[in-house]
C-alpha cells in the first residue's frame, strides 16, 4: 500500500519524477558502459600472454652459488604432478655472423621436440640437425633467409626456418633469438641448462607446481628460484584494475549529479506536500512511516533509472568496444555482469542516500506545524 | 468517565516580534459521551485549544489529559498512537490525501493501525455506507463535492473506532444542505455509538447540536451553557 502511495506520488510530478529517472539512467549508464570497456581492453591485451601464463620458469640460484640446473634435477620436475612438460634450456652469449651481422646474441640450445613445442615456424621448418632456426626480428635486420649460412661462434649454420612472431613471451624472446640442437650448443659453448621452462597442466595449478619444485629441489639448500608468469598475469590485472576504478570514479561524477537532482525533486515534493504530511501524521503515521513513503520513492525512482540504465550501459559497452577496440567479443564475458550489477547498485544507492534527507526531514516535522501549512 | 481534562492550561505562542497569549488558564472537563460545541469570535484560541486537546501540540503550560492519560510526558510514537486509537480529526478543509481514492483514504488510519487488507476494506466500505458514498468509493477527492469530500474525511476520522472526535469548522466550507448533513452525521454517531464529540464554530446555528456550549475569548472561557 505504501508502494502504491509513492508510485501514484511520482505519478503525480510525471515530467519531475522522469528527469530524475533519466539523471540516474546516465549515471549508471556512464559508470556501467565504461566498466564493461575496461573489461573488455583487459581482456583483449591478456589474450595475448594466454599461452604462457601456465609457464614457470625454474632457473639456478646464483647466489647460492647454482650456475645451472643439473640434468637429475630436471628429471625430477618432470616427475611432479600436475607437469605437463618441462622443457630445459640451455643459453649463451655468443658471436654471430652473417653476410650483413657481426653481433653478441644469446643463443639457446632446445631438443627439436621441445623447440616446435614452443614456436610455430613462418618459413622453413624447425628442423635442429646441423642447423638452426632463426626468430623474426633478427632475420629482418640481418638480411638472413631459409637456406642462409651464417657462423655461431666461428661454427657454421644452415637456417632451417625463422620463427613466426606469437608476441610477448617471458622465456625466450622468439624474435631475437637463435635457437641450435643441444647436441651443437654443447660443441660451441660449455654452459650447462640455464633454465627449465616447467608448464603446469592447468593454471589453477601452476601454485602446487611452484611449491612441489621448491618442496623436492630446495629442501636442503635453496638450489633453484622459480618464477611464475602467472604473477605478470596478476601485475597486469591489478593495473588495469586501477585504471577501471579511476575511469568509473569519472564516470560517477554524473551519478553525483544524478543524487544532486533526486535531492532537489524531493525536496521540492517534501514542501508541496507538507500539509498531507501533517494530515497523516495527525490521523496516526508515525515518523518513521512518513519516513519510509518518502524514501520509497527514490527507492523507485533509483530501481527505475538504474534497472534502465543498466540495459542501456550494454549497448554502451558494445558501441564503445566496436569504436574503439573493433571487436565485440568480450562484451558477453562474465566480467560485463558485475559491472551490471555494480552501475545498479551505485545508482540505487545514490537515489536512497539522496532521497534520505528529504526523507528524514519531512518524518521530522511536527504535526501541527506541517497541518499549518498553505 | 472523563475523556478530556484541562488543567490550567496556557497557550503562548512567541515570535521574534511579540508574544500572543493564545489560551490563558483554561481548565476544561468532558465527559464520555458530551457533545461540546466550542465557540467564540475569530482569534479567541478556538483552534489551539481543539490541536491541543488532539495532541497536535503542547501547552506553554498545564495539564492535558486524554482517557485520564498525563499526556506531556508521552513520547512522539505513543502521541502517535494516542491520535491514531482514540481520536478523530475532522478538518474544515477536509484534508483528504488527493492520491488517494475514497475508500483508500478511509483505510489509511486502519494502515496505520496495520490491520489486514480484507477487514479494513470491509469496514471502510461499511463507512462509507454510514455517510452515504457507497457508490462513490473508488472516486479521488477531487472528483467529489465538498459536501461528499467532507463525509468521507468523516468516514476517515470513524475509522479506527475512535473515542473522541475533534471538528475544527466542518461545516465552513459548506452550503447549509451539506451542512446540515455532515452536522447529521456526526450527531448520529454521538447518539448511537456515545462518540464524544467536541466541536468548534463561529456559527451559532450549531449551538442546537451540543449538550453545552464553551464560549472563549481572547484566549480565556468566558462561560459554559448547559452539560
Ligand atoms: N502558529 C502561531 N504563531 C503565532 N500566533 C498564532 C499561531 N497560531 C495561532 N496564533 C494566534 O493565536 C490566537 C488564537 O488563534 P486560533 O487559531 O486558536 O484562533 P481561532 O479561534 O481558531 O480563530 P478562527 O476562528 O479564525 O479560526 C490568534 O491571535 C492567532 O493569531
Ligand atoms: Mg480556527
Amino acid at each position: 500500500m505504501y508502494l502504491e502511495l509513492a508510485r501514484r506520488n511520482l505519478q503525480r510530478a510525471k515530467v519531475r519524477s522522469l528527469l530524475a529517472v533519466i539523471g540516474i539512467l546516465i549515471g549508471v549508464m556512464a559508470v556501467s558502459a565504461i566498466g564493461i570497456f575496461g573489461e573488455s581492453l583487459k581482456a583483449t591485451v591478456l589474450e595475448n600472454f594466454e599461452d604462457v601464463a601456465n609457464e614457470l620458469i625454474v632457473g639456478p640460484n646464483y647466489y647460492a652459488g647454482y650456475r645451472y640446473v643439473d640434468e637429475k634435477d630436471v628429471n625430477q620436475i618432470e616427475k611432479l604432478p600436475y607437469v605437463k612438460s618441462a622443457i630445459p634450456v640451455k643459453s649463451d652469449t655468443l658471436l654471430v655472423e652473417s653476410k650483413k651481422l657481426k653481433a653478441y646474441l644469446q643463443i639457446y640450445g632446445l631438443s627439436e621436440k621441445d623447440a616446435e613445442e614452443l614456436f610455430d615456424a613462418e618459413k622453413g621448418v624447425i628442423r635442429l640437425k646441423g642447423s638452426c632456426v632463426v626468430g623474426k626480428n633478427l632475420a629482418d635486420t640481418g638480411d638472413i633467409k631459409v637456406n642462409s649460412k651464417i657462423t655461431i661462434n666461428g661454427r657454421e649454420f644452415r637456417v632451417a626456418g625463422i620463427l613466426e612472431d606469437t608476441g610477448a613471451r617471458f622465456d625466450i624472446n622468439p624474435n631475437t633469438a637463435v635457437i641450435i640442437s643441444q647436441d651443437d650448443f654443447s660443441k660451441i659453448s660449455d654452459k650447462g641448462y640455464t633454465m627449465v621452462i616447467v608448464k603446469a597442466d592447468r593454471l589453477d595449478h601452476v601454485d602446487n607446481v611452484k611449491k612441489a619444485i621448491e618442496e623436492r629441489l630446495n629442501s636442503r639448500e635453496d638450489k633453484v628460484y622459480v618464477f611464475e608468469l602467472s604473477i605478470i598475469l596478476e601485475r597486469i590485472n591489478e593495473a588495469f584494475a586501477q585504471i577501471n576504478t579511476f575511469l568509473m570514479a569519472i564516470a560517477s561524477i554524473s551519478l553525483l549529479v544524478a543524487g544532486v537532482s533526486i535531492l532537489n525533486i524531493m525536496l521540492m515534493s517534501t514542501i508541496e506536500r507538507t500539509k498531507e504530511i501533517g494530515v497523516m501524521r495527525a490521523i496516526g503515521a508515525y515518523r518513521v512511516t512518513i519516513l519510509k513513503i518518502f524514501l520509497l520513492e527514490a527507492v523507485i525512482l533509483g530501481i527505475i533509472g538504474s534497472s534502465i540504465g543498466s540495459v542501456l550501459s550494454l549497448a554502451g559497452g558494445y558501441a564503445i568496444d566496436y569504436i574503439i577496440l573493433q571487436n565485440v567479443k568480450y562484451v558477453f564475458q562474465p566480467g560485463t555482469l558485475f559491472y551490471l550489477i555494480l552501475g545498479f547498485s551505485v545508482g540505487l544507492t545514490t537515489a536512497v542516500v539522496s532521497g534520505l534527507y528529504p526523507a528524514w526531514r519531512a518524518s521530522r516535522l511536527e504535526p501541527i506545524e506541517a497541518l499549518r501549512f498553505e | 468517565m472523563r475523556v478530556v481534562e484541562l488543567v490550567d492550561v496556557s497557550k503562548i505562542y512567541k515570535t521574534e516580534f511579540y508574544e500572543v497569549k493564545a489560551l490563558e488558564n483554561v481548565n476544561l472537563e468532558i465527559e464520555e459521551g458530551d457533545f461540546a460545541v466550542i465557540m467564540g469570535p475569530s482569534g479567541s484560541g478556538k483552534s489551539t485549544l481543539l490541536n491541543l486537546i488532539g495532541c497536535l501540540d503542547k501547552p506553554t503550560s498545564g495539564k492535558v489529559l486524554i482517557n485520564g492519560i498525563e499526556t506531556i510526558n508521552l513520547s512522539d510514537k505513543e502521541l502517535t498512537e494516542l491520535r491514531r486509537d482514540t481520536i478523530g480529526f475532522i478538518f474544515q478543509t477536509y484534508n483528504l490525501i488527493p492520491t488517494l481514492s475514497a475508500l483508500e483514504n478511509v483505510e489509511l488510519p486502519m494502515i496505520f493501525k496495520g490491520i489486514s487488507k480484507y477487514e479494513r476494506e470491509r469496514r471502510a466500505k461499511k463507512l462509507l455506507g454510514i455517510v452515504g458514498l457507497e457508490r462513490e468509493m473508488d472516486r479521488k477527492p477531487n472528483e467529489l463535492s465538498g459536501g461528499q469530500q467532507q463525509r468521507v474525511a468523516i468516514a476517515r476520522a470513524l475509522a479506527n473506532d475512535p473515542k473522541i472526535l475533534l471538528c475544527d469548522e466542518p461545516t465552513g466550507n459548506l452550503d447549509t444542505k451539506s451542512g446540515e448533513q455532515v452536522m447529521d452525521i456526526i450527531k448520529e454517531q454521538n447518539e448511537e455509538r456515545g462518540v464524544t464529540v467536541i466541536l468548534v464554530t463561529h456559527d451559532p446555528t450549531l449551538a442546537k447540536y451540543g449538550n453545552f456550549i464553551i464560549r472563549l475569548r481572547d484566549g480565556k472561557i468566558e462561560g459554559i451553557e448547559g452539560g
